[in-house]
């Protein structure tokens, strides 16, 4: 049934091994699409040559998910343990699976001189691990996200606390020099420990926002970023636009930094008003003199039923208050009673226009 | 395709990968075609077992062996006519001598620990946050100060190396000089030559 076609994937069996790595590793890592789904399925229904070869290393690595037997007495973080050529080897051998996977390390009665061994092995690698990692390298790498409609706070190692809305993701890497936040989407407040030491960096694209010890919101729109500080000062730092630097701004408490791609507007504001705009945290959505445009906006970064502006008039309607953000029907109800405007509900949007 | 096929191949064949290419390094005089007749027997069993499993697997497994190096001999593709004589005989030695499966906890584990030891520094690191502590490729590649591609390498190397000595005990392990990409420039060109 494979015909001639066998002498060609005869000869290519390592190349075919090849690819089904590849194609293991990349599903294994973060960025899958159902496309990538499909293309694979294609190459394994291509030929069987491609299944086996596939099968063979997926199983290989579902069995390596044991490996963390090996691992048992060890703290997260530490890294493999060292290549067990004595100690180790024996007392892994001499203990059972069940135990090894499913309990904390117990020692056994009889390979007790072994096992102290081993603890005492593992316990310096731990020691010598953990002070490598806070001298060289990083000690906290970690990534946080929020579905839509979702707003999480995120307690962080050295103290400081990061406050996620909705649809927003960071990547924090603490190191001895440097506390390094990685705002990839969305917007997220944050409360930095003081630590005059570690300065607390939030990157978004190519702009840095710089604090030592103070509460602020970082937040991406596209190409714009916003910043709000409600307590202590931080430092904007951008890269350099086709060869001319942006100098840094500072940005004290109560300021509302807008970064575009062509320069920087800051704002000051009564500090109450700079901490309404961080309300989202606690479920409220603040707007003064905002348009209707803009409101709907702010809504819709949280909620999957939309509020689309059906004509320009209704979106140019200015309003004031606090709302909840998860409760966008309650606010359209509202509008309709005391604006000019008429909705229509659909499942996954609510159409505003004039009446 | 049904996964209880998969599991099953690779309960049943896989776990025999050793002892298949012990067999094989004896029966066939072309070392380096060991990978390619191994990869031809895997294809003939799963597509067999894909229309009714096996009774025997492992008895299958060696049957199926020995037909391909038969059909291989009649083909003309080997020099050497020697071997053709001894499958019986190696079959049954290889039998005798292949562990008893060795999928008890113990010995899954210590022949685990044996193939990732067996890994490169780097890819043994790489291996280990990934798939012990559970760090994405990302938090990996953060935590090494690597990129994530480089992470992604050593993730497929990784993997075959793992299964080249989990299973075959270390002559299963592929050729893979240098990357990936060479091995699959190499295939092809002796694909063209054909």
């Amino acid at each position: 049934m494979r015909g001639g076609k066998a002498t060609e994937t005869m000869t290519g069996a390592d190349a075919i091994e090849g690819l089904a790595a590849d194609w293991l590793a990349r599903r294994d890592a973060a960025a899958w699409s159902t496309a990538d789904a499909t293309a694979l399925d294609a190459w394994l229904a291509q030929d069987t040559a491609h299944r086996v070869a596939f099968l063979r290393l997926q199983a290989a690595w579902a069995q390596a998910g044991r490996l963390s037997a090996l691992g048992a007495g060890r703290a997260n973080g530490d890294g493999p343990p060292p290549r067990q050529q004595d100690a180790g080897l024996a007392a892994n051998a001499e203990t059972d699976l069940q135990a090894l996977v499913f309990a904390p390390r117990a020692p056994r009665r009889r390979p007790r001189a072994g096992a102290f061994a081993l603890v005492a092995t593992l316990g310096a690698c731990a020691l010598a691990g953990g002070w490598a990692w806070r001298n060289f390298g990083a000690i906290e790498a970690a990534s946080h996200a929020t579905t839509l409609g979702a707003v999480q706070a995120v307690p962080l190692a050295d103290g400081s606390q990061a406050t996620l809305a909705s649809d927003s993701r960071i990547d924090v890497r603490l190191s001895r020099r440097e506390r390094h936040i990685d705002l990839e989407r969305g917007e997220a407040f944050f409360e930095a420990a003081k630590d005059p030491a570690r300065p607390f960096v939030v990157e978004a694209g190519e702009r840095r926002v710089v604090a030592v010890g103070t509460r602020f919101s970082v937040r991406r729109d596209g190409a714009d970023l916003r910043v709000v500080v409600t307590e202590g000062t931080v430092r904007l730092e951008s890269d350099p636009v086709d060869g001319r630097s942006h100098p840094a701004a500072l940005l004290p408490a109560g300021s509302i930094a807008i970064a575009r791609p062509d320069g920087v507007l800051v704002r000051s504001l009564p500090l109450q008003e700079a901490a309404q705009l961080v309300d989202w945290r606690s479920g409220l959505l603040f707007f003064r003199d905002t348009t209707l445009a803009e409101a709907a906006t702010e809504f819709n970064r949280y909620n999957a039923r939309k509020i689309v502006i059906g004509d320009a008039a209704v979106g140019d309607l200015r309003i004031g208050g606090s709302f909840r953000w998860a409760n966008a029907e309650g606010f359209v109800r509202l509008l309709e009673q005391g604006f000019p405007v008429k909705a229509e509900y659909g499942r996954d949007r609510i159409v505003l226009h004039t009446p | 395709m049904p996964a209880p096929l998969d599991d099953w191949f690779a309960d049943e064949i896989l776990v025999h990968e050793e002892a298949l290419l012990h067999f094989l390094a004896r029966a066939w005089p072309q070392r380096d075609e060991v990978h390619d007749l191994r990869q031809e027997i895997y294809v003939r069993v799963y597509e067999a077992a894909g229309k009714a499993l096996p009774m025997q697997p492992k008895a299958f497994l060696f049957a199926t062996a020995r037909h391909l190096l038969t059909d291989r001999i009649r083909r003309g593709k080997v020099v050497s006519i020697e071997p053709v004589g001894d499958f019986e005989r190696l079959l049954v030695l290889v039998d005798d001598v292949s562990p008893e499966r060795w999928c008890g906890g113990r010995q899954v584990l210590k022949r685990l620990s044996d193939a990732f030891d067996r890994l490169p520094d780097r890819c043994r690191e790489v291996v280990w946050l990934r798939r012990v502590e559970h760090l994405s490729q990302r938090e990996v590649a953060a935590r090494l100060g690597i990129s994530e591609k480089t992470v992604e390498k050593h993730i497929a190397k990784g993997m075959r190396l793992l299964a080249g000595h989990f299973y075959g005990g270390g002559s299963g392990v592929s050729a893979m000089d240098g990357e990936a990409q060479d091995g699959r420039a190499a295939a092809d060109a002796r694909r063209q030559g054909d």
